[in-house]
């Protein structure tokens, strides 16, 4: 460890700090924005596209023009969201396993949180579109399927963190279950999506999006990537200060 | 002058310790075979209700994974904690050993003992569930979800129990983390299964995709354990 380069730490003060506050007003804003034009630019379009009538969890299911689709504007660029965070959780994994430093493992935890809170909101805005789009309140689809296995991947990982005391064996605890969770998303979406079922009908035909659509999501897309930026940097900034406390506290003491 | 042993005397060495611990005590096969029994007969309430066997064959694969979902459980949980308690593991750790052939002796054990219980565990539920429909003739692909679903669950179930056995409340923590984590193997593996004992025709159009995926599972999950097990066993 001695010869090694020592790696730059992410700290409170270096640039993303500055940025952070902006993020937030900008996360704001453009979200706002993208409410609005979901409503009001977003022209209204037809629902699930299902040929003809299809019945799915005990009830028809037509084409029609829906107004419950603007959910759709948040669902999605939240659920983009939550799949960058947990890139970069990943990479503070890895960080973490390759130089030990704490403060990784910290920029991980705190990736881990912001992704709970996108993958709860994910799954909140899911189960609505579900609901009013598709006439039931759950089924095994596999993009519903895979975001509840992340999310119970996402609570396992604070459960597991909980359990130990140690914070240099939680911190590797945590990068190795991280890493493999993150491994893990991908090929649960792969596996409920390929294997023949003749419990899911495949509701979602993907037609493509209008213009009028793609600028609304990307609207919002980049209004929540800001959020989460800035939700981390403060989450961040939090942390790091309640541990250089403890640290001047203990000093003190001493 | 005595050469360090190859990785791959060290892995028989290793392998062959828990199967003589296991030849001695017996402990892990009775405790599985028993449980396995008892779930098995928490079927039996479970499924009174049904009028015909052909109920229950739609569902078999799922019932099957079940209990060795709950019986590999078991089985791991203990496969660490006994290493722990003794402080056998930091004997192990004490030698210069290659960390990835303990990974692979201990996740060997582990999937040896799983394949015995759930070849006892397969004859036994046919006979009590089954018995009326006739064995169908694609029965002997059903070897293949078998060993690969096993596999893959003797490799996480590994690197998750090293994990576990270092933490508070472990037993339950090991099922917490477990389960999601081997849910799409268990999805692949369940579907495999089904389409194996219902044998219809064109039980190949089910069975093929999600042997691969299984495979394909197995193959990404064990070398991510391998890699990071040093971690693990270091920490």
């Amino acid at each position: 460890m001695a010869k090694t380069k020592q790696p730059k730490l992410p700290e409170i003060g270096q640039w993303p700090d500055r940025l952070a506050p902006a993020a937030i007003i900008g996360a704001l804003v453009l979200t706002t924005v993208g409410f609005l034009m979901a409503f009001f630019y977003a022209v209204p379009v037809n629902g699930a596209a299902v040929n003809g009538a299809e019945l799915i969890g005990g009830s028809m299911v037509t084409s029609k023009l829906l107004l419950s689709q603007k959910i759709f504007y948040f669902h999605m660029p939240v659920a983009i969201t939550s799949m960058v965070v947990m890139v970069f959780m990943a990479y503070y994994c890895i960080r973490y396993l390759t130089t030990r430093e704490q403060r990784f493992d910290m920029c991980a935890k705190v990736c881990m949180e912001v992704a709970l809170l996108f993958v709860i909101a994910t799954m909140i805005t899911g189960e609505m579109w579900t609901r009013f789009e598709w006439g039931v309140w759950w089924t095994w689809e596999p993009r519903l399927t895979t975001y509840l296995i992340l999310t119970i991947l996402v609570i396992a990982y604070f459960i597991l963190r909980t359990a130990i005391d140690d914070p240099e064996r939680r911190g590797v605890f945590a990068a190795v279950f991280g890493l493999i969770s993150f491994l893990d998303v991908p090929i649960t979406f792969m596996v409920t999506r390929i294997i023949p079922s003749s419990l899911h009908p495949v509701v979602m035909r993907e037609s493509g999006m209008t213009l009028d659509m793609g600028l609304t999501v990307a609207v919002c897309a980049v209004g929540f990537l800001l959020l989460a930026f800035g939700l981390y940097r403060f989450r961040f900034r939090g942390q790091r200060l309640a541990e250089r406390t403890q640290a001047l506290k203990e000093a003190l003491d001493e | 002058m005595a050469s360090k042993p190859s990785a791959w005397r060290q892995y028989k060495i290793l392998l062959a310790k828990d199967l003589r611990r296991e030849f001695h005590t017996k402990d892990m096969i009775t405790s599985m075979g028993v449980y396995a029994l008892l779930v098995l007969i928490i079927y039996g309430a479970a499924l009174g209700q049904t009028s015909s066997s052909l109920d229950v064959l739609q569902m078999s694969g799922g019932l099957l994974w079940a209990l060795f979902v709950l019986t590999s459980l078991l089985g791991l949980n203990r496969s660490f904690s006994y290493e722990r308690e003794a402080a056998a593991l930091d004997g192990i750790l004490l030698v210069p050993m290659d960390r990835g052939a303990i990974f692979l002796a201990k996740a060997t054990s582990n999937f040896l003992f799983m394949l015995v219980v759930e070849v006892i565990a397969l004859p036994v539920f046919w006979f009590f569930f089954l018995a009326n429909t006739g064995l169908p003739a694609s029965m002997p692909y059903v070897a293949v979800p078998l060993l690969l679903g096993t596999i893959g669950m003797a490799g996480v179930g590994t690197l998750l129990s090293t994990i576990t056995a270092a933490t508070r409340g472990k037993d339950i923590l090991l099922a917490v983390l477990f389960i999601p984590l081997i849910f799409p193997l268990l999805y692949a593996c369940v579907t495999a299964t089904t389409a194996v004992l219902v044998g219809s025709v064109d039980f190949m159009d089910a069975f093929f995709p999600s042997v691969a995926l299984s495979a394909g599972y197995d193959v990404v999950m064990l070398l991510a354990s391998w890699a990071l097990y040093d971690f693990v066993i270091s920490a």
